[in-house]
């Protein structure tokens, strides 16, 4: 059937938090006020009927202007505020509680990614300035990438030049995608983009996937390992995934770098000088059919993951990915049947929040 | 929107006479069916070059049905650009295109205003998809160029009363009209294009005195003929044989396709006639 | 222009996205089969104030909400005295195009922007192609409905509008209801209170309650290559080499169609080339005349990139020039309107919508 029309329906995660608010004031082990009400942080400081919810972990939900606690030896970190003439910290964004030792902070439900030192990203030029370019990594402000800061082809040794400056755009015009790690932040939260080394830079032969504005439970956490190579199905080839911090997903062809320890004369000058070749070229390699198969199936499943609510990291990508293999097969239309949109979307997400 | 920088009469308040048909069809002058075969268009005149201060120009008319000598439809089209973009906007790898399709207020039986309507900004949402197919656009990063069409007088016959006319019909002709007359003056400004474009009218026509048999004529005009089923607007590229924008509006049953395929054939061939005049009349020019 | 949403892709991207559609069959960036619509969410009826109302919400996120609301006009130019009685014959009803006014408004975009005056042009002359509609609202010589379609999407503008306004279009039209006229002949009309009277504008069969005639719906078809797409995204527009807005609408059945096979009788009402987003891309740069390929390709740039033009390189992306063949344009046209094929299926699944 080429089309389907559903009867709207009520959001699935609905779960009414009707009886925390009436437990929280009676059931508190000590006075003082507020959830947190134990200095020691030895025991649950919870209220013990707070309803759980379905996707994140046992810590209720605090609205903003709800006070967290008066205890004066808390720091507090994101998502509160401390009201002028008093100390009790009262949040400031609708989210979950964390505490790390004596730091407490919300993290919201659903929030735009803030950039961290170190973060691994994928992000998309959008302005091309003087001597930098302004890249959206999905975060409220646009990050910057300086000249400075790219390999330039020809090695490490190369000097910059005006000619560099003048052809700015042959390195990375607007619209162009790539991986870049955060070197700074700005004091407004602004991000300093650099793409210092071999695996970063200019992304090609692939297909690039937003999974953003989902906290919470959702979306591309924070994780061990963010870019990976997996073999694809189906006689598919390599198959590289990069799962930005900032939600910004990269799916390709695997590229093969030239290993370091190839050839007996090849110092890191040489190496560079082979690889930058390619580096800011926008042509794509010759894809076989099946690796754009299984790369729109990959595609597909980090797709359902974010529709259905689960989060996105290796392990429940390759999960997926494996599911989704053998669902095709299953199916009975074979390799081809890569659809995972609308109701297969639901039952791969089923088949996961089980296993 | 409201026009707050001209001083108008008072909105709504005057309607125009509105001529009754005669109770008695038979007194009833109707218009002299169409004289010219069904494959020819009527005469046209172009020139290029007439306006010294813009870029480019180009004046298009094309002759009244029935009456030779007098002219219906009279077009004037400026080209300003390539020009370089405000600083303000963002970097454009192609060349950014602007049409802009005006009627002059007393070019129509019923007066239009200064500003423009829905039914201009149609017309130019259509001319600008005919013209960017033709314009090699990337060789001009970074500029803009302005296309402008003032419609002098509409193709409309004074004898008919506003009942009988459907303007939609006309809309096709002052497109197709439109298309040509841009095409010269691109071509007088020196724009890269890959072929000159140029636009042709179709219609499927129904008429008493062939008992109502339909058939396909090209360069309709509405008032030659009882009834309009179908009618479409092509803008053709005649050396790569490539449609560059294509307006069909009609009624016509899906299993006739091969009808629809006549009909888009019959405007090419119009496009064709057309096209012929554009060459010509460049030529004239250089030469 | 009518696709003005800039798409903003690399030209690594493009390519591939080229390639990958280009292929036999296409493999589509989320794996639908070429004439897979996205699954979507319609309700009708959510509007009590209006004579008719629909919502539809595309998977996507994009959502539209369409109000039809009718008010009785006086007929300009009536002439009274005439005898009334051939007016009364369906032959000498003329509805004039004047009495259906549509508005589209898409938020962040004026009203008299050319890309929205573009889609309503498109949606009216779909409604007033066949010329039988108006015709629907004479009430006597001397008054009519004038009909008032207001057209809302309510979602910023993420891919192109045109078929998710249609089909809202389409079902509000076919949940609208006009009161029941109790007045006779051409005194001033009438019309009876009671609401559950009143008959829908375009009038269902009384034993399966399905709708006898049926609004017209617009089908955004796109090509690439030889392969055609149904219900393209907005990546899948960015790369296509033509795209047509095609107005499907449907006859009523006459006996010598009955045995013609499966399928509803179609008629094809309008079609417009649609300026795909592909002309405005950024062409991407082949490896042998970039300037950052190697130290030495910066001083040999210039006379290389006008050659470099000219050929198309594989795995380059180039934003297309001139124009569609004819045939090609053809083919959309029959693939949209084939019987038992796309359009059918869509105008069942609306059909299936309940109306409440």
């Amino acid at each position: 059937m080429p089309i389907t029309i559903n009867a709207p329906s009520a959001r699935p995660n609905q779960n009414p938090f009707s009886d925390s608010d009436s437990d929280s004031e009676s059931n508190s082990p000590s006075g003082g006020g507020g959830p947190l009400s134990d200095p020691d942080g030895d025991t649950s400081m919870l209220p013990p009927a707070a309803n759980p919810t379905t996707t994140s972990s046992k810590s209720p939900i605090v609205t903003p202007g709800e006070v967290i606690t008066s205890d004066p030896q808390w720091m507090r970190g994101h998502g509160t505020y401390l009201p002028p003439h008093t100390t009790s910290i009262t949040s400031s964004v609708a989210g979950t509680l964390t505490r790390t030792n004596k730091l407490l902070s919300i993290r919201p439900l659903r929030a735009r990614y803030t950039p961290e030192v170190g973060d691994l990203i994928v992000g998309r030029i959008v302005e091309v300035q003087a001597k930098r370019w302004r890249v959206d990594v999905g975060a409220t402000q646009l990050a910057s990438l300086p000249l400075s800061a790219i390999n330039l082809p020809g090695g490490i040794l190369r000097k910059r030049t005006e000619t560099d400056e003048l052809q700015i755009r042959s390195f990375f015009a607007e619209g162009d995608l790539l991986i870049a790690e955060v070197q700074q932040l700005f004091q407004d939260g602004g991000a300093v983009l650099h793409t210092r080394s071999l695996k970063y830079g200019k992304l090609r032969n692939g297909v690039f996937v937003a999974v953003s504005g989902m906290g919470g439970g959702g979306g591309v956490v924070r994780s061990r390992r963010q870019v990976w190579t997996l073999e694809a199905a189906n006689g598919g080839g390599l198959v590289d995934v990069v799962l930005g911090v900032n939600g910004y997903v990269w799916i390709s062809k695997h590229v093969e770098m030239p290993e370091a320890e190839k050839g007996p004369g090849a110092g890191i000058t040489n190496l560079e000088e082979s690889v930058s070749a390619t580096m800011y070229s926008s042509q794509n390699d010759r894809i076989g059919v099946e690796t754009m198969r299984e790369i729109a199936r990959l595609r597909g499943v980090v797709t359902a993951l974010v529709e259905n609510g689960l989060r996105v990291d290796e392990e429940m990508v390759m999960k997926g990915y494996h599911e989704a293999v053998e669902m095709s097969m299953m199916a009975g239309e074979g390799q081809e049947d890569i659809y995972l949109g609308g109701e297969r979307g639901s039952q791969l997400a089923a088949v996961l929040t089980v296993a | 929107m409201a026009d707050r920088r001209r001083i108008n009469g008072p909105p709504g308040a005057t309607i125009p006479p509105i001529y009754e048909d005669a109770s008695d069809k038979s007194v009833v002058t109707r218009q002299p069916p169409r004289s010219r075969p069904a494959n020819a268009i009527r005469q046209t005149y172009l020139k290029t070059g007439v306006t010294p201060s813009a870029s480019g120009s180009a004046y298009l008319e094309v002759e009244m049905a029935g009456k030779p000598g007098v002219s219906g439809l009279k077009l004037s089209c400026t080209v300003h650009g390539p020009r370089s973009l405000p600083r303000s906007s963002l970097f454009s790898p192609h060349i950014i295109l602007s049409t802009h399709v005006k009627f002059a207020p007393f070019a129509t039986k019923q007066r239009r205003g200064y500003l423009r309507d829905p039914t201009e900004r149609d017309l130019g949402s259509h001319l600008e998809a005919a013209l960017r197919g033709a314009i090699i656009a990337d060789r001009w990063p970074k500029s803009g160029v302005d296309i402008i069409v003032s419609i002098i007088e509409g193709d409309q016959d004074r004898e008919t009363s506003r009942q009988q006319g459907d303007e939609a019909w006309d809309m096709m002709n002052t497109l197709s009209g439109c298309i040509t007359v841009a095409s010269a003056a691109l071509a007088d400004a020196g724009i890269d294009c890959v072929d000159t474009v140029a636009g042709g009218v179709a219609a499927l026509v129904r008429d008493d005195a062939d008992n109502g048999k339909p058939k396909i004529v090209i360069d309709p005009v509405p008032s030659e003929h009882d009834k309009i089923e179908a009618a479409c607007c092509v803008a053709y590229l005649p050396t790569r044989d490539e449609i560059t924008n294509l307006w069909f509006k009609g009624d016509m049953p899906d299993d006739d396709m091969a009808t629809y395929m006549e009909l888009v054939q019959q405007g090419i061939q119009a496009s064709k006639h057309a096209n012929r005049v554009l060459v010509q009349c460049i030529g004239e020019t250089v030469g | 222009m009518a696709t003005t949403q800039q798409v903003l892709l690399s030209p690594a991207e493009l390519a591939y996205l080229h390639a990958s559609l280009s292929l036999t069959p296409p493999i589509r960036p989320d794996g639908r089969a070429p004439n897979l619509f996205r699954p979507l969410v319609a309700e009708t009826g959510i509007l009590p104030g209006t004579n008719g109302s629909a919502r539809i919400c595309f998977a996507d996120g994009t959502e539209a909400i369409v109000g039809v609301k009718a008010e009785v006009e006086k007929t300009r130019g009536a002439d009274a005295t005439e005898g009334g009685e051939d007016a009364e014959e369906d032959n000498n009803r003329e509805g004039r195009s004047e009495w259906v006014e549509l508005t589209v408004e898409i938020p962040g975009l004026r009203d008299d922007d050319s890309g929205t005056a573009f889609l309503s042009a498109m949606l009216q002359e779909a409604l007033l192609a066949d010329g039988g509609f108006a015709r629907k609202l004479w009430i006597n010589r001397r008054y009519h409905w004038k009909l008032y379609l207001d057209i809302l999407l309510i979602s910023p503008p993420l891919s192109y509008p045109l078929p998710l306004l249609s089909l809202t279009t389409h079902l509000a039209l076919l949940a609208t209801r006009l009161p029941r006229l109790k007045s006779e002949g051409d005194e001033d009309p009438f019309f009876d209170d009671d609401w559950a009277a009143a008959p829908y504008l375009y009038p269902r069969d009384k034993k399966s309650s399905k709708a006898l005639a049926r609004p017209p719906v617009t089908l955004l078809v796109m090509a690439v290559g030889r392969n055609i797409i149904f219900d393209p995204a907005k990546e899948e527009l960015a790369v296509a080499d033509v795209a047509l807005a095609v107005s499907v609408g449907e006859a009523a059945e006459t006996d010598d169609d009955k045995g013609k096979g499966k399928g509803r009788k179609l008629r094809l009402l309008s079609i417009r080339t649609i300026d795909p987003p592909s002309r405005l891309t950024p062409p991407g740069v082949p490896n042998a005349s970039n300037a950052a390929y190697g130290a030495a390709g910066a001083t040999q740039k210039q006379p290389e990139a006008r050659m470099a033009e000219a050929e198309v390189v594989e795995g380059v992306w180039r934003a297309p020039r001139g124009g569609a063949k004819p045939l090609v344009m053809a083919a959309l046209v029959q693939k949209a309107l084939e019987r038992g094929g796309v359009a059918d299926e869509v105008l069942d699944a609306l059909d299936g919508v309940d109306l409440g």
